[in-house]
């Protein structure tokens, strides 16, 4: 089992997630963090900090194409260990649907 | 700098066939909240093994204690078990964790729900003078399978009643372990027990609650406290419940 970052964190990126991880689990890209499902030990902790509601169990409901989204920007993204601002728009776009469309595959910068 | 501290074993204590603590060193770095865990370990074949293990001791002391299940073939467990005092553990330095204060708005009574060695991260809020200033009432709730699954719980709060620090405090501790699979003077779930009112109206007018358990459990307790109006608590605002698995299943 691994908990995997959903749709609501693009464009937010709010990062007090990365505080409470204790294996450094999350990955940074440009405009969302993902987590690494080999990495993550399910403890959970995560899950109530996100404040965009957007970390999910993978034993969810149509979880399965999120653990490979995550899985496959972990492995291209740079480690994230550090809490940082989050995007300059994120309070207001929490909650957007569609936001899949703005999704960047860039890395971002980690630390 | 590496991840993990070395710790040496102090004492090891088996409880049962399936459950021991044990107490280690404390390196003067490794600071904690009560009721938060860390990853710790074994270095088998020059790789570090970790699993997540709530401290099981007071923040404030100079020793950490853990308290573990032992499964049978389990990575970790099957070789935790075989530690003596003199060997060397490895802690994360990073303890994280749900069960904590700050994620309770303070109110009269504090219920602390756990099964199985999900008593542990309760034993440092216990320890933790803190607890008491927040809250009028304190409630621990442990629910194993049977009696001898007790005897860790009994004995820390026996060891917490007789310990001069709490003298004045404990006397506002209530402590109701039970068992579910032979005869005792408390039987029943513990998600029933809370239900019940015996210890309390559960509302979140009055209660806070923390959980810690089984995957069963906390799916149980979760249901229950959700549907009398509680709302969870995490560091972006405090509630009137959280919840943590009780970890290290194998």
């Amino acid at each position: 089992m691994t908990y995997v970052v959903t749709e609501n964190c693009i464009a937010c990126k709010y990062t007090d997630c990365v505080e409470v991880c204790p294996v450094d689990c999350f990955y940074e890209g440009e405009n969302m963090l993902v987590i690494h499902p080999d990495e993550c030990i399910d403890c959970g902790v995560c899950e109530p900090e996100c404040p965009a509601e957007a970390i999910r169990p993978d034993t969810d409901e149509a979880m399965e194409s999120w653990v490979d989204f995550n899985l496959k920007y972990a492995e291209l993204w740079p480690v994230i260990v550090t809490k940082k601002d989050p995007l300059p728009a994120a309070a207001d776009r929490d909650g957007e649907p569609g936001k899949m469309a703005d999704f960047s595959s860039n890395p971002g910068l980690g630390g | 700098m590496p991840a993990f501290y070395s710790e040496e074993v102090l004492d090891v204590t088996h409880w049962t066939d399936h459950l021991f603590s044990f107490r280690t060193t404390r390196n003067a770095g490794f600071r904690f909240a009560s009721g938060q865990f860390a990853m710790i370990g074994l270095e088998i074949s020059g790789k570090p093994l970790l699993r997540a293990y709530s401290m099981a001791s007071a923040n404030w002391e100079d020793q950490l204690g853990f308290y573990s299940i032992k499964v049978p073939g389990g990575p970790l467990t099957s070789r935790l078990q075989c530690i003596r005092s003199g060997d060397w553990i490895l802690v994360s330095r990073k303890p994280t964790g749900t069960l904590l204060l700050d994620h309770l708005a303070p109110t009269g009574t504090l219920l602390l729900l756990c099964t199985g060695t999900g008593i542990a991260p309760f034993v440092s809020i216990l320890h933790d003078p803190e607890t008491y200033d927040r809250f009028q009432r304190v409630v621990l709730v442990h629910g194993c399978r049977t009696v001898a699954e007790l005897a860790y719980g009994k004995s820390t709060v026996a060891s917490l009643r007789a310990d001069p620090i709490f003298a004045d405090l404990v006397n506002r501790l209530t402590y109701h372990p039970t068992v579910t699979r032979e005869p005792f003077r408390n039987r029943g779930r513990v998600t029933e027990i809370a239900k019940s009112g015996a210890l309390g109206p559960l509302t979140p007018d009055t209660v806070r609650v923390m959980v810690c358990g089984s995957p069963e459990m906390l799916r149980e307790s979760r249901e229950m406290l959700e549907a009398r109006g509680f709302t969870e608590g995490s560091g972006n605002g405090p509630g009137t419940y959280v919840i943590e698995k009780a970890f290290a299943e194998q």
